[in-house]
């Protein structure tokens, strides 16, 4: 329903395009191309699925329990566009990311005012990465168009390598087959994905100046940082939703569901009887578990599981290092737990949110090796915090509120379910 | 009761050291000149001594040395996730192959191997993570001192 397939003399400019830019990936895929299309009607709406992912070389690449959605980005002011499917829903990142062979729009990078192209880098707690340079698109999601947004191109080859405090010793993520997917849309709770601290004059290792005797960790100011591009829409701007059914004890094969743009802002994107939690700067906030507060705790539409804790303290056994579920609990028959999240009213009331959340831990092995690429009851450990994954997004309706934006909950950052 | 705290200097230096390798000897921090502009505090507690290096980026990085002089513990919490390749040296290697054979999205990485325990968790704007030496913990020092 939702992967859109173009039409025949679109593909013929893809191959050509493939073969000219993406030597050396392997991450081709046929499914888009450019084209000369005005956007729809703005309806707010956008759909999400939850299936095997994009295929590379006639194979389904996809990571089990991945949201992903179809993402348009076009030359700025102009209606030359692609349409890309299959691009990771990401609540736990800010900012679009695509890899560099799958763009076929012609776009500059951006440059600093020293005219050097701008490196950006993304880290994430696996110690993988994404490195690339910047350009301005035009993104459109459900009819809403975010206008001239920074997004970062992945690993071009004409591009400076990650400077060593980006890689960080880590494993670069950067093609469609490392992704399980054909990009990242960061729509978590900030407006950017560095924000005040990349303003300072000691920032962080997230943007380089790279003239071409090497790249420099830079101060960049926040409009030319990667930009969460809800918050760029004309209207519908405040967060967004997102909607997933749930699926049974074995899983499914596939999902389907949406992400609605704004809150309290159309008659479709009311809170209803959501409650409101806030997160701190950092994006987190406190999971009590068995009576202990667990701060930097956090909702991630990008995890594939419910991330918490160890084995000594949840008694749920670790899968076999050698097996393919290692990394997640293999309890022999599922537990149930319950945990309390709070976080300040985003109202500033000062009265702090709690919301308690019931959950179930199943065997991951067997779960992991069916056919089935949805589970609501994969979990396993993460270092004295909770990341609350996919699992926790399904059968559930759970707002973003992005930062510094009004809505009837209050001001953002905040969760919302 | 926490152990006894001592002070014993709080050193700020243009070109610093910073950043020993895991198992390797507290002198290498001081040959480090890869990350400028750190702060370097040391404390001494029972049974070993924490080297704190802070980075004006707000990255707070901490070794911890057996009495010997060797790293037996490092641990960071920060925006970004410091050159691993760099604190945890040759363990960097044994902790990459270990994540390279996980098939899963997550925000965090577990290793407990027989030796080398790694943990990394958190997210951009607020990493966190800690990685010790079973074999080399200093007698009476459990794996909570690294924190």
């Amino acid at each position: 329903m939702r992967l859109v397939r173009w039409r025949q003399s679109a593909t013929a400019v893809l191959l050509m395009s493939l073969a000219a830019c993406s030597a050396g990936s392997g991450s081709g895929r046929i499914g888009s191309g450019v084209t000369t299309t005005p956007p729809p009607a703005v309806n707010n709406v956008q759909p999400v699925v939850m299936d095997y992912g994009p295929i590379v070389n006639g194979q389904s690449v996809g990571v089990n329990n991945s949201l992903y959605t179809t993402v348009t980005i076009c030359v700025p002011g102009t209606i030359t566009c692609q349409s890309i499917d299959h691009v990771l829903v990401d609540t736990g990142s800010t900012g679009l990311r695509i890899p560099a062979s799958l763009v076929m729009l012609s776009v500059p990078y951006l440059v600093d005012a020293g005219n050097n192209p701008i490196g950006n880098c993304v880290q994430y707690a696996d110690t993988t990465y994404q490195w690339g340079p910047l350009v301005k698109v035009d993104v459109q999601m459900a009819g809403e168009v975010a206008s001239a947004v920074p997004i970062q191109i992945i690993s071009p080859t004409n591009f400076a390598g990650a400077p060593a405090s980006c890689s960080a010793g880590g494993t670069p993520a950067q093609t469609v087959a490392d992704l399980g997917a054909n990009g990242i849309l960061g729509v978590g709770l900030f407006r950017q994905d560095c924000g005040s601290a990349c303003t300072t004059s000691a920032p962080p290792a997230v943007y380089f100046s790279c003239p071409t005797t090497g790249c420099i960790t830079a101060s960049v100011p926040l409009a030319s940082q990667l930009q969460n591009p809800v918050w760029m829409f004309p209207q519908d701007n405040n967060g967004l939703a997102i909607i997933l059914p749930q699926v049974g004890a074995a899983g499914s094969v596939s999902l389907a569901g949406s992400m609605i743009f704004g809150i309290g802002t159309q008659s479709n994107n009311g809170l209803v009887g959501a409650q409101a939690q806030g997160a701190d700067s950092g994006g987190d906030f406190t999971t009590t578990f068995n009576g202990i507060a667990h701060s930097g705790s956090f909702i991630d539409s990008g995890s594939s599981g419910y991330f918490f804790l160890d084995s000594s303290t949840t008694g749920l056994p670790d899968c076999a290092a050698n097996s393919h579920a290692n990394g997640f609990y293999c309890p022999a028959s599922p537990v149930s737990f319950s945990a309390i999240n709070s976080g300040p009213n985003p109202k500033g009331t000062g009265v702090p949110i709690s919301i308690n959340v019931a959950f179930s831990i199943a065997n991951a092995l067997p779960l992991i090796d069916s056919p089935s690429v949805v589970f609501n009851n994969i979990g396993g450990p993460n270092s004295g915090s909770f990341d609350w994954g996919i699992p926790f997004f399904l059968g559930r309706t759970v707002f973003v509120g992005i930062e510094g934006q009004a809505s009837p909950a209050g001001t953002g950052p905040y969760w919302a379910y | 009761m926490r152990n006894e705290l001592f002070l014993l200097s709080i050193l700020a230096m243009a070109a610093s050291p910073a950043g020993a390798t895991l198992g390797g000897s507290a002198e290498s921090v001081v040959a480090d000149q890869s990350n400028l502009h750190a702060k370097r505090a040391v404390v001494e507690r029972r049974g070993y001594t924490v080297h704190e290096i802070s980075r004006d980026d707000g990255t707070l990085i901490r070794e911890y040395v057996t009495p010997a002089g060797k790293v037996f513990g490092v641990s960071w919490t920060g925006p970004t996730i410091p050159d691993l390749a760099q604190l945890l040296g040759p363990y960097n290697t044994e902790f990459q192959n270990t994540l390279r054979s996980k098939s899963a999205r997550r925000k965090v990485a577990v290793v407990r191997n027989p030796d080398l325990v790694v943990e990394s968790a958190g997210h951009s704007r607020a990493f966190h993570g800690r990685a010790y030496l079973n074999s080399m913990l200093p007698g009476g020092v459990t794996e909570d001192a690294v924190k």
